[in-house]
């Protein structure tokens, strides 16, 4: 494993009680500092299995996961200080205002008084969320509940960032500024761990990529190099659909 | 850990207080079921004790017996009795019809003749007695009938009602008997006794040497009569405070659903501290829920001409009871939440647990007039440690120590839903 290497995992399995497949089937491999990582997939390919895992959520079934040199299993409380996470859907609640989610999940991670409040006034000013920060959630647009769902995964500014499809369902205006914001902050020291749908938002966004189906890697390298690998392939998307084939995915 | 916890609790009262309907779930709805319940438990209650049990009364006798079985009947506190209906002297026929159409619930009709047919078999005893089998007396009375006194009963009305209204009868008639065969004795002795002016006199009424009262076995200092106000007050404060599960599971299974619960479970936060976050705000619910339902017993109820609760001796004990009943609802709920997985899920398995649970531990009917078998299981039930615990304090003056074991079981009961909803949180994490 590179010794630049903030993410290592290796043989990891995943079987869900009662499947007959395994939604991550002994994946290896490793993300180094500062990469913006893309974890790319159909439907059910095991992208989301894959994140949850490597935030705390589910237990593997096998195998070992390292992040910033300490192991998952034994060290997650200390892990998850160090991490953000964009979820896909909303993880916010709709009856309390931006700021006052902003202000509790700030919290939860251990930040408090100016600080918080300080972060909290930047974010919402940089995302144009400013003025409607003492509106309830539930009266957001669907772009303006991304990008408040965006604040609070980064707001302690994490080493790394996971990002479940951090731009679906919004318009153009609102994802360029999601993904601008987003690569300032991986300029500014945090590393990216990012699903999506969008091969050509991860084709200029992602700095490596990796093409996963049936909860097994298919391919991994830089959008560039996966392109020039692929006989005949001009984009990311080509390749995919190459390597995934074109059947319809549950 | 304080910072966490305080933003938690934070969190919790903006959600609740923004949550019109689960406020009114929580504090609306009991105070309603209070007043109606302990209307219409009241009403039931003075039915016996205060208006008495319509009674409709045929004297046809005119005589002793009848006379004092009317002035016994109307006497007693238990009976409400009527010797007319709509104006009409009331007959064997009317009050037939009468009872059978649910105008009266006993209809008691005293034959013609009656105190002169007890007349003339007490007076054959007493000669027989007196005389010797072989008396004159016995030959001219030994065809007498005996009095048949005629009972007429509401199909619908309860047995323990007519028990109360016979037994009462009984008495009278036993009272009469007696009176008569005092009077009968009397009579006798006098003949035989040479100086008229010394015979006994009033011999029955010096006989009465036998009385009771009625005295409430309580410790209090204030005369506590049980009413329906003691007892609905503490019954269905303890029922609103369970019902706290509903929004308490509900809010659980919003996080969940909303996705919040998700990223919680990805921050540097322990289960633990998020949940207490709830507990406390929610706790915090219930003592203010029970403040309130004492204040519509102390205050409102007496308004609708409802006697007022009388808290016995004990405010510690009170506070005692109520933060462990708090406790132990709030558990229920947390658990109730964390099983459920599905808001539709909790709601049902909230609501109908918890009317099972307080409907085996006596809140709807008290749990002394269930068979031993449900009596039994309503031991189990929290909501009866609980009312039992209230009972204690409320209607028998007990102190801190006397529901000290009803608090350690409901603390109990506390800690074992905190470990089932820890368990199962961890289950579901490892699918």
């Amino acid at each position: 494993m590179s010794n630049t290497a903030i993410i290592e995992i290796e043989n990891l399995t995943k079987i869900f009680k009662n499947a007959t497949e395994p939604a991550v089937n002994d994946i290896s491999f490793s993300i180094n500092r500062n990469e913006i990582f893309g974890l790319l997939g159909p439907n059910g390919a095991g992208k989301t299995t894959t994140i949850s895992i490597l935030c705390g959520l589910f237990v593997p079934t096998s195998g070992k996961v390292t992040i910033d040199g300490k192991n998952l299993h034994t060290e997650s409380s200390s892990i998850k200080k160090i991490i953000g996470i964009v979820p896909q859907d909303i993880a916010l609640y709709p009856t309390l205002s931006a700021r006052e989610n902003l202000e509790f999940y700030g919290s939860m991670y251990g930040m408090r008084g100016k600080d918080l409040k300080d972060k909290i006034e930047t974010w919402l000013q940089k995302l144009g969320l400013i003025d409607a920060a003492k509106r309830k959630v539930s009266t957001y647009s669907g772009g303006m509940k991304r990008r408040v769902n965006l604040i609070a995964g980064v707001l302690h500014s994490p080493k790394i960032l996971f990002l479940d499809e951090p731009t679906v369902g919004v318009d153009v205006q609102s994802r360029n500024v999601i993904i601008e914001h987003l690569k300032n902050i991986n300029r500014e020291g945090t590393t990216i761990i990012y699903t999506s749908h969008h091969m050509e938002e991860a084709e200029h966004f992602c700095t490596r990529v990796s093409i996963i189906d049936q909860g097994r890697i298919l391919t991994q390298g830089t959008p560039a190099e996966l392109i020039s690998n692929n006989n005949g392939a001009t984009n990311l998307e080509t390749v995919f659909l190459n390597l995934t084939k074109r059947k319809l995915r549950d | 850990m304080m910072t966490k916890l305080l933003a938690t609790v934070k969190k919790e009262i903006l959600l609740l207080i923004r949550d019109k309907v689960g406020l009114s779930i929580l504090f609306i709805m009991p105070m309603v079921l209070i007043f109606v319940m302990t209307l219409v438990q009241d009403s039931a209650f003075k039915t016996m004790n205060e208006k008495g049990i319509p009674v409709v009364f045929v004297n046809n006798d005119h005589d002793s017996l009848g006379i004092l079985i009317e002035e016994g009947l109307r006497n007693n506190d238990l009976c409400n009795v009527s010797d007319s209906i709509n104006g009409e002297k009331a007959t064997a026929e009317l009050a037939q019809k009468y009872v059978g159409e649910g105008k009266f619930l006993v209809g008691i009709i005293i034959p013609k003749g009656a105190t002169d047919a007890i007349r003339k078999n007490v007076t054959q005893l007493v000669s027989e007695t007196l005389n010797g089998p072989d008396s004159a007396a016995k030959k001219t009375t030994a065809a007498q009938d005996s009095v048949e006194i005629t009972i007429l009963i509401d199909p619908v009305a309860k047995k323990s009602f007519l028990i109360s209204v016979t037994s009462n009868l009984r008495e009278f008639i036993s009272e009469v008997k007696t009176k008569i065969m005092f009077q009968t004795f009397s009579e006798q002795i006098a003949e035989v006794i040479p100086d008229k002016q010394n015979a006994p006199k009033n011999t029955y009424k010096k006989s009465q040497i036998i009385t009771y009262k009625e005295v409430y076995a309580s410790e209090t200092e204030d005369k506590i009569v049980p009413n329906a106000v003691q007892h609905n007050v503490p019954a269905w404060t303890i029922f609103a405070m369970f019902f706290i599960a509903i929004p308490l599971s509900g809010s659980i299974l919003k996080e969940k659903n909303e996705g919040s619960a998700f990223r919680l479970h990805t921050m540097p936060t322990p289960y633990l501290l998020l949940v207490n976050g709830k507990i406390i705000v929610y706790v915090m619910v219930c003592l203010i829920q029970f403040l309130l339902m004492l204040s519509v017993g102390q205050l409102f109820l007496p308004m609708l001409g409802l006697p007022a609760l009388v808290l016995g001796n004990s405010i510690a004990g009170i506070f005692i009871l109520t933060l462990a009943t708090a406790f132990a609802a709030t558990g229920y709920g947390v658990m109730v939440g964390t099983l459920a997985t599905t808001e539709h899920q909790a709601a049902i398995m909230g609501s109908l647990s918890i009317l099972l649970l307080s409907a085996l531990g006596g809140i709807w009917v008290p749990s002394y007039v269930m068979p031993e078998v449900m009596r039994n299981i309503s031991a189990w039930s929290p909501l009866n440690w609980s009312l039992e615990g209230f009972y204690k304090l409320f209607l028998r003056g007990g102190h801190v120590t006397d529901i000290l074991s009803e608090s350690v079981k409901l603390v109990i009961f506390f800690l074992a839903t905190m470990t089932v909803s820890s368990i199962a949180n961890r289950k579901k994490r490892t699918v």
